[in-house]
């Protein structure tokens, strides 16, 4: 007699199973089945020899052991309640074929049959009812072989006590360091002292500050699991391990919605450490993902985007400092070169244009259109994220600082063979966004096309700018002063010889379709904002300007143009968005604020809002703002904190008079000029005007016109 | 000549047949042939093996057998490493990818240097002529290739189904300036000759290298005569009808169960489909789901629900005749649309039994049956519609008189294989050779008479 002990990680398909079972009876067979299902979700009427469901095995070890499970991968969490499990064991120990039915279950089989060395291993029922015809049609065989088979392999057997040992001392510290007893201060206090216990080895003091961390984390010590972090890297030698702890601790920190700036620049440079001495081994690999570690460390969304300062645009150079030092940043930031020149613009046929992206075209399409029909230019467009081959290639950012600095080889070869046909069709490139499309564009030698790269703004925040090989841009492009001269701090090549031509070139926007008529009569007391969905938007200012105002006058209203804050975005927005909900739970009711949501009309949009606000922290340009100008709406200008003070900022972008220092002198502007409904007509006519005759398409675009076409 | 044919006989797989009359015919025309196929045991793994099929193989073939597996479809668990068996998915994944770097085809593309030293042994042993590459794998025109830009051996492409065309879903599959692109147009533009199955795929090459219009050539499958029943049997509606589907399973199990709701409405309505039965026979699944996977759970629940469904396992090749002659109507249950012909339209059309059709209405099926005397027509998937078509492929069977069988034979005989394979055979021959002036010989006299020679470099 054979027996089969099949193994299904989830609900065997109830016909094939009944089907297959007959088949192994017709073939002399008996038929265990153990697996993760209810046990009434198999037919009672299929005549098993046994049946054991694991899923009531696991219950039957208790909470804690089902809870424990879950969190285990399928394969491992079929396995976990099998070996524990007397009845499977014995059923595996004895059985002659031991089948998986489906593929998580396939590693249970695989560690059974470590231990029942005489039993077929096979996936599947075809192969299980094949492998009992064959012991049917040659029982000496397999009598013989059942015989020098007789015992698990040392191996196995070792490996199986190994890990039994492991697990009683893990199982001991993850119930005596669980969330429950860290959420107790006794407890949260007593493993942060064996965290720091002198003579703890490096490794084993990281693996308790980590579950220590997690545990408290999970019982609601936010700080204590990055203070525990944090405590443990200080005490730790092994400088490679040191930099992973401090790593963690500011990401821990991070993600609490606080920031330690100094945890944070320790961390960074600690990485930095460790990427510089990769480096001199060698190793770019690992060198890449320490430069990558430090870089995230120090360009967080939380804390450049998700807060209303940054620390960089207050300071660059010193932010920025330690990078400048590091001899990997260094190698991975040195310029890789051009072969020859850019070409200058082809006379005798039309220049031929790329313009490209990576996943953001929304300041593009004037630019497309203009040069669609244009008799001296070829366009085309390339969305590198809509490109299968290139979208892996421009993704991977720790790839390409592994290739800068020697490593990854194959990423070169494959973005020269990736973009070569598109830098050999176009005289010149036009990147917009200094992101994921300009670092995989200078990641190759251009020849002799041209480069010209966009940067916005929020750009300067991130790693991008860096991973960028400057040497084959030709011309960076900026919406704003400001911008230009923040880069220009960050990237200190830009003021080399040979460095980039820089342009100045406001965004490209149809502002005649913004002109239409005010409706309502109370229009004036409207105060709008475009725009509310990140952090930088700063509405709460806005917020403070109307509260101000309805002090005066309780006409005045808000209304917001846009979608909400992305909540899931960082614990620092969601921070904000806290407060924000509070003052609109209170103002909102009254009818004081308006929340109109996303819209495709702006245009009509703005036909009700008699002032526009730019309350923004940071802005390349504001365009809503611009827009708002050009309807016939009071413009009223924060004098974005980051740039505030600096050579240039929204002080020497728009005319003097639309900027305010506070929120109070925003009221004053506004109330002056909506006193009367004449004050109001008047400013508004003077700042469309100013609106249509410098920033309009029309007068922009020959700026392009120059850069792209005259070179 | 030799012949890249991964899937030749005795592998359970519908494409044998085209391959073996493909050999057979060169065979004919006085080619020595040597085919380069992989081990058996790869076919065990698979859809399983057919020796049948290889008792008409002609005996003065050579068959090569290459030591090539399809690891994925391993199903010995102690030959998994742990990492496999602890990470499924991700070993398939990885595995799918490994040998993309050598040719854009997962699983088969890393078995491009094995192919490449293959035919370059065989040449150096038995100098070829010419090399046909019969795909799937593509990976086969990578060695053709290669025979041509070290040796200059002249080849031609059997592109079957073709690659750029998606068949099942219609449109491009990738595009012209992908690397599957690129290698396409690359093997293409060298080929003496490209077949492919109908006239939709045919157009969609013609279209996509218009400057290669000219060696494009539609060969269809159709059917082999010793596969097809002499006489069908006498339908008896007292008894009941035996309906039955012959051939892989592999549309989507949606498919699958529309058909099988189908059948439970018709039972329902119609006391003659009420008294019948519908017998499944083919292969169903591969690997560790063979014959038992959702295809299977499908036809077991309708079974278990006394539907008078039933399934009869794999169908070998020389019981065909035999099987079409125990049924009284063949269901023809294909996915796809314009450019899926499927093999067994054509066995189906030449047995003069009534067809039901399963499939979408525009398909290249409606091509091949469209005027065929005893067919229902198709009306895709709806349930009712499907319900519908059963009960008039029955009233079909019973009212079907001896001529109106023999009529459907007769639309059916121009699909014969020899009559599709043998002027595609000639055709390429005077390509690759062309006849000296006044000589009457199609080709290049074999030199090896007599013998069925097999290497099995797997054992």
């Amino acid at each position: 007699m054979t027996h089969v002990l099949l193994i299904a990680g989830t609900r065997p398909q109830a016909a094939v199973l009944k089907a297959s079972l007959e088949k192994f009876r017709a073939a002399g067979a008996t038929v265990e089945l153990a697996g993760l299902f209810a046990p009434d979700d198999i037919d009672p009427g299929l005549e098993l020899t046994r049946l054991r469901s694991l899923t009531e095995a696991a219950a039957e070890r208790g909470r804690m052991f089902e809870k424990r499970v879950a969190k285990l991968s399928a394969p491992r969490r079929v396995w976990a309640t099998a070996e524990r499990d007397r009845q499977v064991r014995g059923s595996g120990r004895r059985a002659h074929v031991l089948v998986a039915l489906d593929a998580t279950a396939v590693y249970t089989v695989w560690r059974l049959a470590q231990l029942n060395r005489r039993a077929h291993a096979v996936f599947g029922i075809a192969p299980a009812l094949k492998a009992v015809e064959d012991r049917r049609e040659r029982p000496l065989h397999y009598a013989l072989r059942a015989v020098t088979r007789s015992v698990p392999t040392p191996a196995s057997a070792a490996r199986t006590t190994k890990r039994a040992a492991r697990r009683v001392a893990g199982g001991a510290l993850r119930r005596a360091s669980s969330p429950a007893v860290l959420r107790t201060s006794v407890g949260a206090k007593s493993w942060r002292g064996a965290v720091v216990a002198p003579k703890v080895p490096d490794r084993l003091r990281a693996k308790l500050a980590r579950r220590v961390s997690l545990s408290m984390s999970e019982g609601g010590r936010k700080a204590g699991a990055t203070l525990v972090l944090k405590d443990a890297a200080r005490l730790t030698a092994d400088r490679a391990l040191r930099a992973d702890l401090l790593a963690e601790a500011a990401r821990a920190d991070l993600e609490r919605g606080h920031d330690d700036a100094a945890l944070r620049r320790s961390a960074y440079e600690a990485a930095l450490t460790t990427a510089d001495r990769w480096y001199a081994k060698g190793d770019a690999k690992k060198a890449a993902a320490s430069l990558s570690s430090a870089l995230t460390l120090a360009f967080p969304r939380a804390v450049h985007f998700d807060s209303l300062t940054s620390p960089l645009a207050e300071d660059p150079a010193g932010y920025l400092a330690p990078f400048r030092a590091s001899t990997a940043f260094q190698a991975m930031t040195a310029p890789r070169g051009r072969a020859v020149p850019a070409a200058a613009p082809p006379a005798g046929r039309p220049l031929r244009l790329l313009v490209t992206t990576y996943s953001n075209a929304n300041f593009l399409q004037a630019i497309r259109d203009r040069y669609a029909d244009h008799p001296g230019v070829e366009i085309r467009f390339l969305e590198v994220k809509e490109d299968e081959t290139l979208r892996p290639l421009a993704r991977g950012a720790q790839r390409m600082m592994e290739y800068a600095l020697g490593g990854a080889a194959t990423l070169g070869e494959r973005a020269e063979k990736a973009l070569r046909p598109h830098l050999d069709w176009a005289d010149t490139v036009f990147v917009d966004w200094c992101t994921n499309a300009a670092a995989l564009f200078t990641l190759v030698d251009p020849g002799t096309t041209r480069i010209v790269v966009r940067l916005h703004s929020y750009e300067a925040f991130t790693l991008w700018p860096h991973l960028m090989d400057l040497d084959r841009v030709d011309d960076l492009v900026f919406v704003g002063d400001h911008l230009r001269d923040l880069v220009a701090d960050c990237l200190p090549r830009l003021r080399e010889p040979g460095a980039p031509a820089l342009h100045v070139i406001a965004n490209a926007m149809d502002l005649e379709r913004f002109r239409q008529e005010k409706t309502g009569g109370d229009t004036r007391f409207t105060v709008g904002l475009i725009g509310a969905g990140v952090v930088a938007k700063d509405p709460r200012w806005a917020v403070e300007v109307l509260r101000r105002l309805r002090e005066h006058d309780e006409r005045y209203r808000l209304v917001v143009i846009g979608d909400g804050l992305d909540r899931k975005a960082s614990a620092a927005a969601r921070a904000y968005d806290d407060l924000l909900r509070r003052d609109l739970a209170e103002l909102e009711p009254t009818g004081a604020v308006r929340l109109l949501g996303r819209t495709e009309d702006v245009p009509g949009a703005l036909t009700g809002i008699g002032v526009i606000l730019s309350s923004s922290v940071r802005e390349s340009f504001h365009c809503g703002l611009v827009e708002g100008a050009a309807s016939g709406a009071l413009p009223v200008v924060r004098d974005w904190p980051f740039f505030a003070g600096k050579e240039h900022g929204a002080r020497t972008l728009f005319p003097a008079d639309w900027v305010v220092g506070s929120p109070g002198e925003a009221a004053d502007r506004i109330l002056a000029l909506t006193a009367t409904e004449e004050t109001w007509r008047k400013a508004t006519a003077e700042a469309a005007e100013h609106a249509l005759t410098t920033w309009d398409w029309p007068v922009i675009s020959p700026g392009f016109d120059r850069l792209l076409l005259e070179g | 000549m030799i012949y890249l044919a991964i899937g030749f006989p005795p592998a359970a797989k519908s494409c044998a047949y085209r391959m073996r009359e493909t050999a057979n015919q060169f065979v004919s025309q006085g080619w020595d042939v040597t085919v380069v196929t992989i081990a058996d045991e790869s076919w065990e793994r698979d859809f399983g093996l057919d020796h049948t099929l290889s008792e008409r193989v002609d005996p003065r073939v050579r068959i090569v057998k290459l030591p090539l597996v399809r690891e994925d479809l391993e199903t010995d668990i102690r030959k998994f490493s742990e990492d496999r068996a602890l990470r499924p998915t991700q070993w398939a994944a990885a595995y799918r990818k490994k040998g993309m770097k050598e040719f854009p085809e997962p699983i088969y593309g890393g078995w491009k240097a094995d192919l490449e030293k293959a035919v370059e042994r065989i040449h150096r042993e038995r100098p070829a002529d010419l090399t046909v590459a019969t795909c799937v794998p593509y990976v086969n025109m990578a060695a053709a290739l290669h025979l041509w830009e070290t040796h200059k051996v002249p080849y031609a492409i059997d592109f079957r189904d073709g690659w750029s065309v998606d068949v099942i879903e219609g449109g491009e599959a990738f595009s012209a300036d992908s690397p599957s692109g690129v290698w396409e147009r690359k093997v293409l533009s060298r080929a003496l000759s490209l077949w492919l199955v109908n006239d939709p795929i045919a157009e969609w090459y013609r279209e996509r290298h218009p400057d290669l219009a000219d060696r494009v050539h539609v060969v269809r499958n159709g059917y082999d005569e010793d596969s097809v029943p002499a006489r069908t049997r006498v339908p008896d509606a007292d008894a009941g009808l035996t309906f039955g589907h012959l051939g892989v399973v592999t549309s989507p199990p949606r498919i699958l169960k529309a058909v099988l709701d189908g059948w439970r409405i018709a039972r329902e309505r119609d006391p003659l489909v009420a008294r019948s039965r519908l017998e499944i026979r083919g292969q169903i699944g591969s690997g560790a789901t063979r014959e038992a996977n959702a295809h299977m759970e499908l036809i077991r629940q309708a079974q278990a629900r006394g539907e008078a469904v039933s399934f009869g396992g794999p169908a070998p090749k020389a019981e065909l005749a035999d099987i079409f002659a125990s049924w009284d109507v063949l269901l023809l249950m294909i996915m796809g649309g314009k450019y899926m012909t499927s093999g067994k339209v054509y066995e189906y059309a030449a047995t003069g039994l009534p067809v039901m059709s399963a499939h979408a209405v525009e398909h290249d099926a409606t091509t091949v049956m469209t005027g065929h005397p005893l067919w229902t027509g198709a009306f895709g998937f709806d349930e009712e519609a499907l319900a519908a078509a059963y009960s008039s492929a029955a009233k079909l069977a019973v009212d079907a008189s001896d001529e109106d069988r023999a009529a459907a034979r007769a639309h059916a005989a121009q699909y014969a294989r020899a009559a599709q394979l043998g002027p595609a055979v000639r055709r390429l021959i005077r390509q690759a050779v062309p006849a000296p002036e006044g000589d009457g010989s199609s080709g290049t006299p074999s030199t090896a008479p007599g013998t069925h020679e097999v290497e099995d470099l797997s054992v």
